[in-house]
């Protein structure tokens, strides 16, 4: 049996050099009734630094839990890593480092930053192995990532948004992942620790050459620092270079009165939060 | 009151009472953590009724508990993931529907039936040894379990969907929790009864709770707790004569009140607000 497996390995690694790891075909999500994505076609290449952007309720979150596994096409087809999405196994997951939204997580959960960041070795592990000496030290490596080394024992709760954020991102790096997923990481954040934390995700996909999936609202934050930009309502109504993306009549469409160009070409786009 | 320990019924009483309080407060602290506390609250009265079926019909007590718990878990679970309706509504709803049936069997026997009533409210000191033997079989179980599948354990209770995201078969390891559950219960019937095993396994974890941060320390001042709790229980309600159940019970709550007062984390909060 080894040698098929090495076999299958070696193939997958061929297969990833030349097709996308996260690839969308025309494909729909949602649930019966309700369509929160449509016809979404899209490649992710490795390596790539990819920020999708859209107002809320655009499906951002729908594409996130997509791209984890969660959620299979009602239409059209999604593969990650050349596996279709609903055949995903677990082996596969564990190979996507997660940030999910801030507020998904109960923060006050009695757990030290180790332990929080132990998890990430967990679905990598499998069932019936311990984590070991070994574990330990790639999720000591991980806080030293991103510069929590320092906070191992403190309790999750006591430690500010932003260090919260790069405890998560450790738990996710813990993973040893090829792709890094992260759902608004700088929400709820000051404005100078969201910069920290984007440019955090920046010098991780620089240093560890990993792709990084980033979802915001926050298109200012992120515009300079992507390779692509994918802009998001329901369908894909632009993917490429943040320059070709952000033009107006094309931001115009998504957007509409909601959009500000200022004379210096920042694109400010309103809180959709107030809205509601 | 020494002398208390040279009787069989005392030795398998104490035995049966650490066992079902270190067991309770090991899987009190992922009913706890991952917000099952209703469900155990049904899960026991769920079971009380299959015992009463079982008096009523002849069959195996624990054996029908066994299956009426099952049942409720998992028709409880399978609820919460469809997201066909809220969980304590669903819950609510299983709750009344077996205290009903176990109301319905006992209103069927023809004659009273002490040792069904003994079920519902325990009564640890008239443990026998068979009883001891079950306890202790499906203690091991349980305890088993929970060791070969803790790390997956406290991730679905951290977080179940990010669990699942990072490759950890959450879904399979949720319906595990609570079949342990079901069990755990199950196996506390007979020491403190279907109205106060829910406590066993509530107060224990939510009392470690209050005292740290770490979730290996809070697994294990449970237990520390649980056990304490038990074991003082029974000692009390033999030396006064009184029902153990709530001696164990009513010392757990102390317990915690105290735990309440001089927790760290309420006087972190203090320092943070003055």
């Amino acid at each position: 049996m080894v040698p098929t497996a090495w076999v299958e390995r070696a193939l997958t690694t061929v297969a990833s050099q030349t097709s996308p790891i996260i690839h969308f075909e025309h494909a729909t999500f949602g649930f019966p009734g309700v369509v929160a994505l449509e016809d979404i076609s899209l490649e992710i290449h490795s390596g790539e630094f990819v920020g999708v952007i859209g107002p809320n309720g655009s499906g951002k979150t729908t594409l996130c839990r997509a791209v984890l596994g969660l959620m299979a096409p009602l239409k059209g087809h999604l593969r990650i890593f050349d596996c279709a999405c609903d055949e995903l196994r677990c082996h596969h997951r564990a190979r996507i480092g997660y940030l999910p939204q801030k507020g998904a997580v109960d923060r006050n959960f009695p757990v030290t930053v180790l332990e929080t960041v132990m998890m990430g070795r967990y679905g990598t592990l499998g069932l019936f192995t311990r984590p070991s000496g070994k574990d330990r030290k790639i999720a000591m490596d991980a806080l030293a990532h991103v510069g929590m080394e320092g906070h191992r024992d403190s309790a999750l709760g006591h430690l500010s948004g932003g260090q919260q954020q790069r405890a998560f991102i450790a738990r996710a790096l813990a993973q040893q992942p090829d792709v890094l997923l992260l759902d608004e990481p700088t929400t709820g954040l000051d404005i100078t620790t969201q910069h920290n934390v984007v440019e955090l995700v920046q010098h991780l996909h620089e240093e560890l050459g990993l792709t990084v999936l980033l979802i915001t609202h926050d298109i200012n934050m992120i515009r300079s620092r992507v390779d692509r930009l994918v802009l998001l309502k329901t369908r894909l109504y632009a993917a490429g270079p943040p320059a070709e993306v952000l033009k107006p009549d094309i931001l115009s469409q998504v957007y509409g009165k909601d959009l500000v160009i200022t004379e210096k070409d920042l694109v400010i786009v309103e809180d959709y939060h107030h809205h509601h | 009151m020494l002398e208390l320990f040279t009787y069989d019924f005392m030795q398998r009483s104490l035995f049966a009472a650490a066992m079902v309080g270190g067991l309770c407060s090991v899987i009190g602290v992922f009913v706890v953590l991952r917000g099952l506390a209703f469900m155990g609250a049904g899960t026991a009265h769920a079971a009380f009724a299959g015992v009463a079926l079982g008096f009523l019909m002849g069959w195996p007590p624990l054996l029908m508990a066994i299956l009426f718990g099952l049942a409720t878990v998992w028709i409880t679970g399978w609820v919460e993931e469809k997201g066909r309706m809220k969980l304590d509504v669903s819950i609510g709803i299983l709750y009344t529907a077996t205290m009903a049936m176990a109301i319905l069997f006992i209103g069927l026997m023809k004659t009273y039936n002490a040792e069904v009533y003994g079920y519902l409210f325990g009564n640890v000191l008239a443990v026998t040894s068979e009883e001891l033997g079950t306890i202790a079989g499906l203690s091991i179980v349980v305890i088993g379990a929970i060791v070969l599948f803790s790390k997956e354990l406290y991730f679905i209770a951290f977080d179940q969907e990010m669990a699942e995201a990072s490759g950890v078969p959450a879904r399979r390891i949720f319906f595990l929790l609570l079949t342990l559950v079901a069990l755990t219960v199950v196996v506390s019937l007979k020491t403190v009864g279907a109205i106060l095993v829910f406590a066993m396994i509530l107060i224990p974890a939510s009392t470690a709770y209050q005292l740290t941060h770490s979730l290996s320390t809070l697994t294990w001042y449970s237990v520390l707790i649980g056990i304490t709790c038990s074991v003082g229980g029974v000692l009390i309600s033999s030396y006064w004569d009184i029902p153990s159940g709530p001696a164990i019970v009513l010392i757990a709550t102390v317990l915690f009140f105290v735990a309440v007062l001089f927790s760290p984390k309420k006087q972190r909060r203090f320092l943070a607000l003055s």
